[in-house]
């Protein structure tokens, strides 16, 4: 298998803040990666490096062997990875349909073919009945399906997904659960941030877990459960206050 | 779609066609002042509302442009004895440039300061143009030489035909607007207004589409700076670059339906009539009370409809005359 994602020795502080420390990680293709840690460990931070939104202070990331550090979000995207935020960003005054054109509009600027691209990935999401609805007319649910489809709109070989599942309810993370595993089953490679450890475990094969952004573990989710630092980090010595957390929660 | 599409063409043809015959009815020169007026500020509000409208970036410094192609073709045409019609377009070329160092600085900002930085430039270039008395001429600014019927200059003895003039503008800015929302460039644009880090990841190069629009606003606003110039024969500093062009190409576009095709025009039309008709009824009364009322009437608007006459009737529309077929 080849490496879609390397990513390595990436380091970020904000003022006094050490977000992200030196993360290595390499993703292969066709894998789902899940990158977790309590709350305020840097998994955003990371995402927001890998894709351009922010710099990072040193580190590289390679995808499919081309270094994005220092590339502007919109160029990662073109080189194949697209992300979802942890806040939906819908373009609430489009409709679904637009949302989702604008995101097939990176690979083919003509309207139809356009159209058609984003029609098929509204009905991958499940979203086919609510074409025409107002992006900001949305449940919370399909607001992620809406982001995940304009994502897979702009045809992405790594698709990065940034707790997709918060805020849903039982119900709805089976659905959602479903529809991951169903992207990965299509052939993308997935980076996904989450908190909802059932979920993690029902679609990741590979676990990295980030505490006060770096690194501690990394494995199969059955080693992972059983790490005992992973377990010290969520449940034992919890020293750090909560408001002292993620900057991007 | 077929009948809709039938009837919008229906639409449009009777459209043009009173506004085509308009002038031949309507011969009382006050009145084709007002039309040209309202034809005018249509077209600035449609420039405008391509970057402040669809891509919500809020330009209250439109005044720049406006000022730069009035003064390109007059200097153009003062002192080399140019056509007008070619210093238009050499106008619009001037504050496409100028919009590339003007974005560059601006689009830095985002929401309030950027519109502060865009009023900031229009006034340095007001003062720039004031100050120094060999470029152009100064405060007192200059007249234009009357050549009567001079149709190759831009001069024409028939108000009537400066009507036409703008109103082939107004075609020209609106039909430019159309193409651009019914193409990629319009989900962009809206995309960069609705969010513009979303945008980003999904591959938009915002800052290249910010810049690229705000060339096309840029170039319109100056063709209306080179037609009022010659409409009214005079031009200064404290007229081309004047603050009230910036905030009325705003306001029509605010009050029609900002990012909307005919949004502008609705706005001027409304706005300019409601105006126009204030100042017969309460003008000679008590001083600046029609000032008053155009005031509450904006407030109410906005107040009452933040997406404007074209939000409000496209929200009544879908509520009672149909709800649109779910697709099969």
């Amino acid at each position: 298998m080849a490496e879609a994602l390397v990513i390595k020795g990436l380091s970020k502080r904000f003022g006094g803040l050490r977000a992200v420390q030196d993360v290595s990680f390499t993703v292969q293709e066709n894998e789902t990666v899940a990158l977790i840690g309590p709350n305020g460990a840097g998994k955003t931070t990371s995402f927001h490096l890998i894709t351009g939104f922010h710099r990072p202070d040193s580190g590289s990331v390679l995808a499919f062997g081309n270094e994005v550090v220092g590339l502007k979000p919109h160029d990662v995207c073109a080189l194949g990875m697209a992300r979802t935020f942890q806040v939906a960003k819908p373009f609430g005054a489009m409709t679904v349909l637009a949302n989702v054109m604008t995101g097939a509009f990176l690979r083919d600027r003509h309207v139809a073919a356009a159209r058609a691209k984003a029609l098929e990935a509204i009905d991958f999401v499940g979203l086919g009945a609510k074409e025409q609805t107002r992006a900001k007319d949305l449940t919370t649910i399909d607001q992620r399906r809406l982001e995940m489809a304009r994502a897979l709109a702009t045809q992405p070989r790594i698709l990065l997904l940034d707790e997709v599942m918060a805020g849903l309810n039982p119900a709805e993370i089976d659905q959602a659960v479903a529809l991951v595993k169903k992207l990965a089953a299509s052939g993308l490679t997935i980076v996904i941030v989450e908190h909802v450890m059932r979920a993690i475990m029902a679609v990741a094969r590979h676990i990295v877990v980030l505490d006060h952004g770096q690194k501690i573990a990394e494995g199969a989710p059955k080693e992972i459960v059983e790490n005992p630092e992973v377990i010290r980090a969520y449940l034992g010595s919890y020293v750090h206050p909560p408001a002292q957390g993620d900057a991007h929660a | 779609m077929q009948t809709s599409g039938n009837m919008k063409w229906l639409w449009l043809v009777i459209g043009a066609a009173v506004m085509l015959a308009l002038p031949q009815f309507v011969t009382s020169s006050f009145a084709i002042d007002i039309f040209i007026r309202i034809l005018l500020f249509s077209f600035i509000g449609v420039a405008w509302n391509l970057m402040g409208g669809y891509a919500k970036q809020l330009s209250l410094g439109h005044a720049a442009y406006f000022g730069l192609g009035a003064y390109t073709s007059t200097i153009m045409q003062v002192n080399y004895g140019i056509s007008p019609w070619i210093g238009m377009v050499a106008g619009g070329v001037v504050a496409m440039l100028a919009s590339l160092p003007i974005g560059w600085l601006c689009f830095r900002l985002r929401g309030p300061y950027f519109t502060i930085a865009t009023i900031a430039t229009a006034q340095v270039l007001m003062l720039i143009f004031l100050k120094f008395r060999d470029f152009a001429w100064g405060a007192e600014g200059t007249t234009i030489p009357n050549l009567g019927s001079a149709p190759l200059m831009m001069q024409f003895e028939e108000k009537s035909s400066y009507y036409y003039v703008v109103l082939g503008l107004l075609v020209v800015g609106l039909w430019i607007t159309h193409l651009i929302e019914k193409s990629w460039i319009g989900y962009y644009l809206v995309a960069i207004g609705e969010d513009e880090d979303a945008a980003e990841a999904i591959g938009v190069n915002a800052p290249k589409v910010k810049r690229d629009i705000y060339m096309i606003s840029a170039f319109l606003t100056a063709l209306a700076g080179t037609f009022y110039t010659q409409y009214i024969y005079f031009i200064d500093p404290a007229t081309a670059f004047s603050f009230n062009v910036s905030i009325e190409a705003a306001l029509v576009s605010i009050v029609g339906g900002i990012g909307t095709l005919w949004g502008p025009v609705i706005g001027t039309v409304l706005l300019e009539t409601t105006s126009a008709l204030l100042q017969s009824w309460l003008g000679s009364s008590v001083g600046g009370i029609q000032l008053t009322v155009y005031s509450l009437i904006l407030m109410a608007v906005i107040l009452w409809r933040p997406t404007g006459l074209i939000g409000f009737a496209t929200d009544v529309y879908h509520r009672y005359a149909r709800r649109k077929p779910a697709r099969a």
